[in-house]
């Protein structure tokens, strides 16, 4: 399972159609981070207050969970294009766990949040905060169905469209990782 | 299992750990003396570097069409670059 | 197959988007959207302002709305032959399309309800006011499942020669997310995720109106293609 990936020629990873599912999605997110900042850039303490309540812990753990499920799924797609399926297969739970735990641990914190007096209409940050996150999740749980679907897929013997599902799904999981990557520099980080 | 330290994607997630730690620190204090505009700007470029890593080896777009990847590195440029200077017109 | 009624439902289209942003904007001024914290003074006076005016945006509105029936009918026999035949996700779309027809024709009666008395208590017209930009933005639900039964049924299609590309399955599933935070009005009255904010009003209109564009150009390809293959 090594890496020749240096000299491969321009190779469009899924089909194309889902590039206008990511790409969309991804403009979405980024006019979402834009007027967050906007609006922050408008009431900065507020914002500043609120985030210290946040439990960074929770959303550092979310952070190296969601990596870890991007990688994971990396790894499947390497072993995919090798033919190893059942291999690829188990790199796929690999990432679903991960994603599910991302899932437990989101729940965990909303819980505590909304224990301790933080709802969806508290104040602005926390707004975008549920919202954003909340989004995201939702982005999270359609992943793991996605995930779900390519396991299943992988049953069948490869081919030219098998692998292509395969790279279609891993996309939309990346992505997935990359708006996360983004949300928790926003929400948790800023000062 | 060595032959997943041979893949590129392994290191580039050691890395991707590696640069989250950095931005936490950043997050949480280590700045450039009192200035926390330049620690956030850092927070901010790392999240974005960290998610073109995660654009050009994950999701493999380093061999993609070039019009993909002008596509995406754009987005990444543009977006970072608009939260950058949203932030430091407020900071 | 009758492709010159195919057409007409398909064309139905370009009226439907030209007229109804008519009646939306420079007749009853509803773009962009009153604000969900304006008074009820307020939002009684925009009513008494120039009520005529109003009536007929809203007439206009709600008029070319029932052409949405027949952009629907026009999308569902394009499914049919993506499914080749009435299959579950062809009657889904029809029957969530259908409902989303009144749901732009209902708020319009509500509307004209406020604008029909503008002397009346201005609580009352507030009431009507909200009710309607309610009833606009809410049912993001049958918009939704709408969408993602077109999309679902653009990527099953196992034809030799498919009715759309795959792109516009993937398209319609983004647009449904779209259509989603329209749903979240509920919660705010300023803010991005407010009736009249940009999640909830902006985006969902102008997807709306582009998706219907985009959906016109392909339903025409294909009825104009099934037309050559008959």
């Amino acid at each position: 399972m090594s890496d020749n990936t240096a000299h491969r020629p321009p190779h469009l990873p899924g089909e194309t159609g889902v590039w206008v599912f990511i790409l969309g999605d991804m403009l979405m997110f980024a006019a979402f981070f834009i007027v967050f900042m906007a609006y922050r850039s408008e009431d900065v303490a507020l914002y500043v207050n609120s985030q210290r309540t946040l439990n960074q812990h929770f959303g550092a753990l979310n952070t190296f969970l969601m990596l870890t499920s991007s990688w994971c799924v990396a790894v499947a797609v390497e072993a995919g294009r090798a033919d190893h399926r059942q291999r690829a297969q188990a790199w796929l739970v690999a990432a679903m766990g991960c994603a599910l735990c991302f899932v437990v641990v989101k729940f965990c914190e909303y819980s505590e949040k909304i224990a301790a007096g933080f709802t969806l209409t508290t104040n602005d940050f926390f707004m975008y905060y549920f919202m954003l996150t909340g989004l995201h999740l939702m982005h999270v749980l359609l992943g793991l169905g996605v995930l779900c679907y390519l396991w299943f897929s992988l049953r069948a013997a490869p081919s030219a469209d098998s692998m292509r599902t395969l790279e279609s799904g891993a996309s939309f999981w990346h992505m997935v990782d990359i708006l996360w990557i983004v949300l928790f520099a926003l929400l948790y980080l800023l000062r | 299992m060595p032959s997943i330290l041979k893949l590129r994607v392994t290191w580039l997630w050691l890395l991707l750990i590696g640069a989250t730690i950095v931005s936490w620190e950043f997050g949480h204090g280590l700045g450039f003396g009192d200035d926390y505009r330049l620690s956030t700007s850092a927070v901010l470029i790392i999240a974005f570097i960290k998610a073109r890593m995660v654009i050009l080896d994950f999701m493999e777009i380093r061999h993609a069409p070039r019009a993909l990847r002008f596509i995406l590195e754009a987005w990444t440029v543009v977006v970072a670059a608009t939260l950058l200077i949203i932030y430091w017109q407020s900071a | 197959m009758n492709t010159r009624n195919e057409l007409l439902c398909i064309w139905s289209a370009v009226l439907f988007v030209v007229v109804f942003t008519i009646g939306l904007w420079p007749l009853a001024h509803f773009l962009p959207a009153h604000a969900p914290t304006a008074s009820a003074e307020d939002i009684a006076a925009l009513y008494q302002a120039r009520p005529w005016q109003m009536r007929l945006g809203l007439f206009v509105m709600m008029g070319c709305s029932g052409l949405v029936c027949a952009f629907v009918a026009a999308i569902t026999v394009a499914m049919k032959r993506m499914e080749n035949g009435l299959g579950v996700l062809t009657l889904t779309q029809l029957s969530a399309g259908t409902c989303g027809a009144v749901f732009l024709i209902v708020p319009c009666l509500v509307w004209t309800a406020a604008a029909f008395r503008p002397e009346r208590s201005p609580e009352l017209t507030l009431l009507l006011n909200d009710l309607g930009w309610i009833m606009l933005f809410m049912p993001f639900t049958t918009f939704v499942v709408q969408n993602i039964a077109i999309g679902l049924a653009v990527l099953g299609d196992r034809n030799a020669v498919p009715e759309m590309p795959r792109w516009v399955g993937f398209l319609n599933l983004w647009v449904a997310v779209l259509f989603i935070p329209g749903g979240f009005l509920t919660f705010f009255k300023t803010g991005p995720f407010a009736w009249n904010g940009v999640f909830v009003y902006w985006i969902p209109l102008v997807v709306f109106l582009g998706w219907y564009l985009v959906m016109f150009v392909l339903l025409r390809q294909g009825a104009l293609k099934a037309a050559r293959a008959a």
